[in-house]
């Protein structure tokens, strides 16, 4: 099986006044065909950057300074803008927080998702009508025919988010880029998009990159979970190891925040102190300064060991290896 | 226990004042702007050295209801009693009083703090303003609260943009506590945190309550911070109260099929991969509510009876309120 989508060494630096902001530093990741892959952080851990910088979205003074991008063995970074062009929205379609992000408010939504499918498609208007009722139907939207000539602004925050999915699959993507898609909803209407997401993945056979803050939405829906800290990627692998014995420090620290862990009542088990500036990492492992486990070798870089069950951990001395010795 | 803050039928409408086109056209006939009826004949007590928590999703009221008792907004009917005495019945003195007592803390603490004055004043202007502390006392007072938060004593000089989410939201704590409260209103306190730093306010706020006694309203949609953080919760859908009841029992236990789904659905940790089931349908709008149960339109065991009448909130068990039909038929 060859990999889908190959990360290798991303760095996307932003040239700023105040100095170079590494938002992204060294993030490896492979993607297999229909693997839904959770990416979870932080804010400011780089998680958003690092997707957006698959696709090329980085405007300066942001840029991808190194590291190969191949989705099905071709350079992503060395593509021509028209060949990306052909690429975004057809073969790998972005979902953002926001759906006022991908929808114009000017335009009915038929008038956008008509364009969009002819945008990649020679077909004619009315059978891209067709199409796109069709796919408004198949995320769960009633009468699509009458409220596809609707306006976005009449149509709720829930409504929109799933517009805005519908136009990201009408190409059936191979890969799907989903930006903390639901964080923005009420949980109610979290749990429908969220089904709606399972059951459309599972269809289509599409993968999918899920970017969130909320490890307990992604664990609904991941089959493999990456944790960023600091601009790189401190732990991946199977999303019910990850959750259930984490390896590196940080992923534990972040499990042990979640007050549902906890019995009620008793003081959380908190990660002391602040992420820390991406302006100014410091040399070694960037979770150091907050680690309870951490030691003097933890002042130079971790190396990413690999920790078995096809998980790794970038960290001197991962969780599990210590309670295995 | 005494009863701390006694909530009695409170509701709150609000309602555009019409303009002078607006008058006119009424005058001729028109319908009068719709009027919100964001908190609807809700009847809530909170005991001395309690934590309450309010859940509900977007435009539920219970933000509007937490100002309420703040002292914020005026309620348009019913009557609130702070410490056993009826709003209607204060001096001046009580109503300063409970003012002083009651402090709220909101969600973003960017914009609740004032960005061109400095974190000594922005803690230490009330107790000055109201007399507790002379002027000369405040620094000591300011660097002794900030303590108490865990902030630096020695950033009292600097502005609230140079700080961090976390600690502005402990600036924002620590002027709530200037004034000696008895009682704090959380407004969604940590719902715009990252997780590893909810965690240490969350800490914080459970070391306060037991450092000085306070009384929370823990408003919040996040259902593992209530469930940790307090003793009893209430359920708010359009305005109304749907179920009250201990916490524990309420998450063992659901009454309401409305608290059903809600804790059916939020996502929680270690539950693994799994199919959804979800709840259909929007939340209605506000401004145009379904008649009967306001829940009606999206619960699976709606009957006839939930179209056309209002469920009252009940004793369903002893301390257990809830607001369903279904509990009718089952007598």
């Amino acid at each position: 099986m060859t990999a889908l989508l190959e990360v290798r060494g991303l760095k996307t630096h932003f040239l700023t006044r105040a100095g170079v902001v590494k938002a992204v530093d060294g993030v490896d990741m492979i993607l297999q065909p229909g693997e839904v892959r959770g990416l979870v952080g932080e804010s400011g851990s780089g998680k958003s950057v690092a997707s957006f910088s698959i696709l090329g979205l980085i405007d300066p003074p942001g840029r991808v300074v190194e590291g190969e991008l191949l989705y099905k063995g071709e350079d992503l970074r060395t593509a021509t803008p028209e060949r990306l062009k052909q690429l975004r929205g057809k073969e790998i379609a972005m979902i953002f927080q926001d759906p006022m992000m991908t929808l114009t408010p000017v335009l009915r939504i038929e008038t956008q998702m008509v364009e969009t499918v002819r945008a990649h498609e020679r077909v004619s208007a009315k059978a891209a009508r067709e199409r796109s009722v069709d796919m408004l139907r198949r995320v769960g939207i009633s009468a699509p025919e009458t409220r596809i000539r609707a306006y976005p602004h009449q149509f709720s925050g829930g409504m929109r988010q799933r517009v805005a999915i519908a136009i990201a699959l009408l190409h059936n993507p191979a890969l799907i880029l989903a930006d903390e898609p639901t964080t923005a909803l009420d949980v109610t209407i979290q749990g429908q998009i969220i089904a709606e997401m399972q059951k459309l993945v599972a269809e289509t056979g599409a993968a999918m990159i899920w970017v969130s803050h909320d490890l307990a939405v992604v664990e609904t829906i991941a089959d493999t979970i990456s944790v960023m800290y600091g601009g790189r990627i401190v732990e991946s692998g199977p999303a019910g190891r990850v959750i259930g014995a984490p390896a590196h420090p940080y992923t534990e620290g972040l499990l042990n925040s979640i007050p549902s862990r906890t019995t009620p009542g008793q003081r959380l088990n908190q990660i002391p102190g602040m992420a820390p500036s991406v302006l100014n990492l410091p040399p070694g492992c960037a979770f150091a300064p907050r680690c309870r486990y951490a030691h003097a070798a933890c002042g130079t870089p971790p190396p990413v060991l690999d920790v078995g069950e096809g998980r790794m951990a970038r960290c001197v001395s991962p969780l599990m290896m210590e309670a295995a010795e | 226990m005494t009863a701390h803050v006694t909530l009695e039928n409170v509701e709150k409408v609000f309602q555009k004042k019409p303009d002078f086109a607006e008058r006119l056209a009424i005058r001729l006939g028109a319908a009068p702007p719709p009027a919100v009826r964001a908190v609807d004949d809700v009847t809530l007590e909170i005991a001395q050295g309690e934590a309450v928590g309010l859940v509900g999703e977007s435009g539920c009221g219970k933000s509007t209801l937490g100002r309420i008792v703040a002292g914020i907004y005026g309620k348009t009917g019913g009557t609130f009693a702070f410490e056993g005495k009826e709003e209607a019945h204060w001096s001046a003195e009580d109503a300063r009083r409970a003012r002083l007592d009651i402090q709220m803390i909101f969600q973003d603490p960017m914009s609740s703090l004032n960005p061109r004055k400095r974190v000594l004043d922005i803690i230490g202007e009330a107790p000055v303003v109201h007399g507790l502390i002379p002027r000369r006392e405040q620094p000591a007072r300011v660097e002794a609260l900030m303590r108490e938060v865990g902030l630096d004593p020695a950033y009292a000089r600097r502005f609230p943009h140079q700080f961090s989410g976390g600690q502005r939201q402990r600036i924002g704590i620590a002027r709530a506590l200037a004034v000696e409260p008895k009682f704090l209103v959380c407004d969604e306190s940590v719902a715009a945190l990252d997780v590893s730093i909810q965690a240490q306010v969350l800490n914080l706020f459970m070391d306060l309550r037991e450092k000085r006694g306070l009384t929370y309203l823990f408003i919040s949609h996040d259902l593992g911070v209530i469930e940790h953080l307090t003793d009893r919760v209430a359920i708010m859908y359009l305005g109304r109260l749907v179920e009250v009841g201990t916490t524990a029992e309420i998450f063992r236990d659901a009454n309401h099929p409305y608290t059903q789904a809600l804790l059916e659905e939020a996502p929680r940790i270690g539950r693994g991969r799994r199919a959804y089931t979800p709840l259909k349908g929007e939340i209605p709008s506000p401004l145009n509510p379904p008649p009967g149960c306001h829940f009606h339109t999206r619960c699976p065991h709606a009957m006839t009876i939930c179209k056309t009448e209002r469920p009252r909130l009940k004793a369903v068990a002893p301390g257990r309120l809830s607001a369903c039909h279904l509990n009718d038929t089952t007598d």
